[in-house]
């Protein structure tokens, strides 16, 4: 919303203040202002000059070639377009060098062979207005060689605020209530709006009704005549108008947007003559009326909205937008101005169902002092008569409901306020703040007794908790001192699920050069289908923020995958993990999708063991996990039984799984991607891997036990041998029977090593074990090395195989 | 024998004095010293001679003894100061050659804050409090005091999953992480101090400096006679342990349905001292939203408005992390490029 500081000034002297200090005082008391903007800053160099002659151009039927004097200099040459130029006229004049909106600057011109020295200007040339169709007239006695902007006064302040940031205030929807913020801050008088009272014995001529008093407490309606010849506002009118925004269009609607702009209070105007049947009835739609709007759209009603309606139908849809049939327009000669209050609720559910927003339902919106309309009537008569002195009032309001406003009485603790606030303010004190808010105060036994104006008690102040703000931002919350909490000492600390994310994360990123992501929660169905993955327990999201996120993913491997194939092309091997929920469409006890914290990994052309023969991100992950494992310090177990991936991306023939307490709960795995979905991502790397862990799951598994080994005193002896074994058989069984042969002295049994192929018979593989055997009370000897040997052998052999070195 | 014991000196003596290194003189020491060495070999031999000689021999072979034992001493030390020498000299030596190239890893910015966050309200006894991101509607609007209708609801711009009807309750991404207030006060109940990051879901159309999911971090504290001053202290330390500075703070008028005053908090703008871009030349950013608990909050979560009050917090953890690195589009944050997350480390 816009506010002109000249328009605040009508009402509170802002003499001794910059604008700039003014916008700081409003963000700091009231409410952010956003921006500062002088309007009419652009037609500066503009001045008032005088057309001494003017005749036709030689060259050109519809050209004018004038003389214009404009002060100091002679006057200079300007060829002029407009038909309503002539000799005498005063005229906005931009001479030599000036510069207009929009960025022009005047140059010397010729036309059709007439040297132009400057230009004579149009409203729309200047931004003052839309009228384009001739020069501005300017007022016979307007002094030549002033600046226009001085002479109409137009320079004006005009502060930018957030609407947003007062929809709880319906008082600073009008330029008064910031005038009255104004003056609170400054410690000033604020001017009392000038209102009409002197109303004519006789009610207007029409037939007022209202159906439905719940949403429409207030409704009045006053009749007025205008001649016809008064179509256009005084600038007096336009300037403040054109200052905020608002377009000028003719008398009446300019005067009910200015009582608006000025208020808050949105007014409507019908031309008397084209209500049928001398009558308003505010009423519910019937179902299968309809009613064109001032936009001309066609709007279809249903019973749920409210609108005015005369003998005839709907002519207005109530506090959002009047109905092009009953519009003022320039002939206009008597009209009927509707002042009403109506409910909240009531206008946004009709707005919003017809994405029909006005100033007026914005405002309505806010909660209106239901005072407000009784005062806005009286304000526009005012308004009309003094710029309109041949306008009547032909009637006074006719009134339907109430618009005495709810009184409200809070008691204030001054004691607690202070201490709330760290202000520490006597009753007094507080008492004088609340009053330059314009609330009635007295004090009683040292508590303040509180009066809400009705320009606060529609909405925003209704407990006493709610004075707290009003005497701490009017007295400066600089002037509060911080002061540290005070509590008990007690430990704090993060829950066993929080630390462990922290622990693995730390380890991903340390030691296993991962780098951590955020990936989006949502995932397309289309591309689930498209990829022929199942729908099923997925949660829809009913208004998606595009079409490629309508359901919620279940775990974080998709955008994982996603965002590892935009990576690919610059990094040619690596992993990428997201600590994030999972959602899923089964609901838990509080009726909410059960949500699950995972940890998920994604990896591409990972090696192992770093020799060049043996690749494979699947089996990276799994020292990555059972380092992660290890970390945890979390009994979990490698399942003996093949479990199917956790996740509709995973090859269920390259999986393995982690779980944990007696039930065997799968709290983590690894797999690689399915292959074909592996092209459908995109992939250009054949060697892609998952690994998702259940976070909130492995936390809550027991801790394994740990205790400490004394390193050995003796050393160890390393014996290698390679197996070569049938394909089928597998590492596990292998190592497993390794490791029974071996005896007490085995330590440590790993695979460094593993081929198929040449110098193999075929249908064969070689496993290569280090075996590291070691004695706690002495030096082991050859003795035990060919123990182990012969031990290997024979297992090799019970394998279907032998050693082969 | 004589004549034996002094070739062995001059010969000795010889080899020990061309060691080039300390290991060939060791080498070169075992060969004349050791168990097997030339001298002690020799010496062997003394039972042959005649008695009256034998003290004579004996003698000699110390003093050859102690002659290698000297050389050896000082050639070691020659030795180990010729290497000492030679180290410290810089000739030869280039320094600026790199290290073999680093695999590492990274963390996440977000991430990053959030931890130090996490670790600077640990320390003034807060604990960290994790909710649904799919909320039920009470939650995210109705007990924070926004109910149906609320103007406040519209500028969430709602995702929604369920909307409610009949028994079935409406569900939503939730639009901040202010409902883990209500859901902590509920559980835990007054005196309470917490934390509670987490991403949070907006309506909005994704640009420079939009995305529908990101960041906050809400914080709450309740207690007997907690007021404004404290929550100003509060924010304070969280704004210097976030920008590693001391930066002035204001408060001014803010609204928040859930408290009653609400304020946002400016800080000094970190970047300038006149105005620059970043805080659109103001001097001041805009960093958090906070207030005072409003009662009905307190009330609707079973906690006392006459005894307890309090205050709480929201702050943009994405737009902390881009302020504090420099970050101009939100669209990296979610983006997964390794050439951003590679910058990032705790
Ligand atoms: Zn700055």
């Amino acid at each position: 919303m816009k506010i002109s500081l000249n328009w605040i000034g009508e009402f509170v002297d802002l003499s001794g203040y910059s604008p700039e200090e003014l916008m700081d005082l409003l963000t700091l008391h009231t409410t952010e202002v956003e921006g500062l903007a002088w309007f009419a800053d652009e037609i500066q160099d503009v001045i008032v000059g005088e057309v001494i002659s003017c005749i036709g151009h030689p060259d050109a039927d519809k050209l004018s070639v004038t003389e214009v004097s404009f002060g100091g200099e002679g006057p200079v040459n300007v060829v002029c377009g407009a038909p309503n130029v002539r000799q005498g006229l005063k005229v906005a004049f931009a001479p030599l060098g000036a510069s207009l909106p929009g960025g022009l600057k005047i140059k010397k011109a010729k036309l059709r062979g007439v040297q132009s020295i400057g230009m004579i200007c149009s409203e729309k040339e200047l931004e003052l207005g839309d009228s384009h169709a001739g020069i501005m007239e300017l007022p016979s006695d307007a002094p030549v060689g002033a600046r226009l902007v001085d002479y109409l006064d137009l320079l004006d302040p005009v502060l930018e605020v957030d609407n947003k940031a007062i929809n709880h205030r319906p008082d600073l929807w009008g330029h008064y209530g910031f005038a009255r913020e104004f003056a609170a801050i400054l410690k000033r008088d604020l001017a009392p709006i000038s209102l009409f009272e002197d109303w004519p014995t006789d009610p207007s001529a029409v037939n007022v009704s209202v159906t439905e008093a719940e949403v429409c407490p207030f409704y009045s309606v006053t009749s007025f005549a205008v001649p016809v010849s008064s179509n256009s506002s005084p600038l007096a009118i336009q300037r403040r108008l054109l200052a905020v925004g608002q377009r000028p269009v003719g008398l009446v609607v300019d005067l009910t947007n200015y009582v608006l702009l000025e208020t808050g209070q949105p007014t409507h105007a019908f031309d008397a003559k084209k209500v049928a049947g001398q009558q308003l009835h505010v009423r519910c739609a019937a179902a299968g009326e309809s009613l064109i709007t001032l936009d001309e759209e066609i709007r279809s009603l249903t019973p749920q909205d409210l609108v005015i309606a005369d003998s005839s139908g709907p002519v207005a849809l109530a506090g959002v937008m009047g109905g092009s049939g009953t519009q003022v327009d320039a002939s206009t000669q008597e009209f009927l101005l509707e002042a009403a209050s109506f409910s909240a609720t009531q206008i946004r559910r009709t707005s919003h169902r017809f994405g029909l927003r006005s100033e007026s339902s914005a405002r309505f919106e806010k909660t209106l002092d239901v005072s407000l309309p009784v005062l806005a009537q009286a304000r526009f008569a005012h308004l009309l008569l003094e710029h309109c002195p041949e306008a009547a009032i032909t009637g006074a309001p006719v009134p339907v409901g109430d618009s005495t406003p709810e009184e409200i009485h809070l008691t204030m603790d001054v004691a607690r306020v202070a201490e709330r606030l760290g202000l520490s303010l006597s009753p007094e004190e507080m008492a004088q703040t609340l009053d330059r808010l314009g609330f009635p105060v007295t004090v009683q036994d040292g508590d303040l007794q509180v009066q809400v104006p009705s320009w606060r008690s529609s909405k925003d102040i209704r407990l006493p908790v709610d004075l707290e703000e009003e005497v701490g931002r009017l007295v400066g919350y600089d002037q509060i001192q911080p002061k540290p909490l005070t509590a008990p000492l007690e430990p704090t600390s993060l829950s066993q699920e929080q630390l462990l994310s922290r622990r693995l994360a730390t380890c991903l990123v340390g030691s296993h050069c991962s780098y951590q992501t955020q990936g989006y929660s949502f995932l397309s169905s289309e591309a689930l289908q498209k990829w022929g993955l199942s729908l099923e327990g997925y949660v829809p999201i009913q208004n998606p923020v595009h079409e490629g996120a309508d359901l919620l993913r279940k775990d974080p491997l998709f955008s994982l995958c996603e965002q590892a194939v935009g990576n690919e092309r610059e990094v040619s091997a690596g992993v990428l993990f997201e600590m994030g929920k999972g959602y899923s469409a089964r609901m838990d006890s509080t009726g909410e999708p059960q949500e699950r914290h995972w940890l998920g990994l994604v990896s591409w052309n990972l090696n192992t063991l770093g020799a060049n023969h043996v690749k494979g991100s699947f089996r990276s992950l799994r020292g990555i996990m059972e380092d992660l494992l290890s970390r945890a310090g979390k009994n979990v177990a490698l399942a003996e039984k093949t479990i199917p991936p956790l996740s509709p991306l995973g090859n269920p023939s390259r999986i393995l799984t982690w779980t944990s307490g007696p039930q065997e709960t799968p709290v983590a795995q690894i797999f690689q991607i399915h292959p074909a979905l592996r092209s459908d991502f995109g992939f250009v790397s054949q060697d892609v891997s998952l690994l998702l862990l259940d976070l909130g799951l492995l936390s809550q598994a027991l801790d394994a036990p740990f205790l400490f080994q004394a390193p050995a005193r003796f050393p160890a002896i390393k014996v290698d041998v390679s197996l070569a074994l049938p394909k089928a058989v597998t590492f596990a069984e292998t190592e497993a029977a390794l490791r029974q042969a071996a005896g007490k002295f085995l330590s440590n049994l790993v695979l460094f090593d593993q081929f198929e192929g040449e110098g193999l018979p075929a249908g064969f593989k070689s496993l290569a074990f280090r075996a590291t055997l070691r004695s706690s009370d002495k030096t082991l000897s050859e003795k035990e090395e060919k123990k182990y040997l012969k031990a290997a052998s024979r297992i090799a052999e019970e394998l279907g195989g032998h050693l082969r070195s | 024998m004589k004549d034996r014991l002094e070739e062995l000196r001059t010969e000795g003596l010889q080899a020990l004095g061309a060691a080039s290194s300390l290991s060939s003189l060791k080498a070169s020491e075992v060969q004349l010293l050791g168990k097997k060495g030339a001298l002690t070999t020799l010496l062997k031999g003394v039972g042959a001679l005649p008695p009256e000689e034998r003290p004579l021999i004996g003698q000699l072979a110390n003093q050859v003894k102690k002659a290698f034992a000297e050389k050896v001493a000082s050639v070691s030390t020659a030795l180990k100061e010729a290497q000492i020498a030679a180290e410290l000299d810089s000739a030869g030596f280039d320094s600026t050659l790199p290290s073999a190239p680093l695999t590492l890893g990274g963390a996440h910015p977000v991430q990053v804050i959030t931890r130090e966050l996490e670790d600077l309200f640990l320390s003034m006894g807060f604990r960290v409090a994790d909710g649904p991101e799919v909320e039920l509607e009470a939650n995210n609007f109705d007990a924070l005091n926004i109910p149906a209708d609320h103007p406040a609801r519209e500028s969430h711009d709602t995702i929604w999953v369920q909307e409610a009807a009949g028994e079935t309750p409406g569900l939503c991404m939730r639009t901040h992480t202010s409902p883990v207030q209500i859901r902590t006060l509920r559980e835990a109940g007054a005196p309470l101090r917490v934390i509670a990051p987490g991403r949070v879901f907006r309506q909005e159309t994704q640009d420079a400096t939009h995305d529908h999911t990101f960041h906050q971090m809400e914080g709450l504290v309740v207690d007997r006679g907690v007021g404004v001053p404290q929550m100003l202290h509060a924010m304070n330390a969280m704004i210097e342990g976030v920008f590693g500075k001391h930066l002035k703070t204001r408060i001014r008028p803010g609204y928040f349905p859930f408290v009653e005053p609400g304020f946002e908090l400016d800080a000094q703008c970190p970047f300038c001292e006149a105005g620059c871009s970043v805080c659109k030349g103001s001097r001041w950013i805009e960093l958090i939203g906070c207030g005072l608990v409003h009662p009905k909050v307190l009330k609707k979560s079973g906690v006392d408005p006459d005894i307890y009050s309090g205050f709480a917090f929201g702050v943009g953890l994405s737009r902390l992390a881009m302020l504090r690195y420099g970050i101009r589009d939100v669209r990296w944050m979610l983006g997964g490029s390794i050439s951003f997350l590679s910058q990032f480390s705790e």
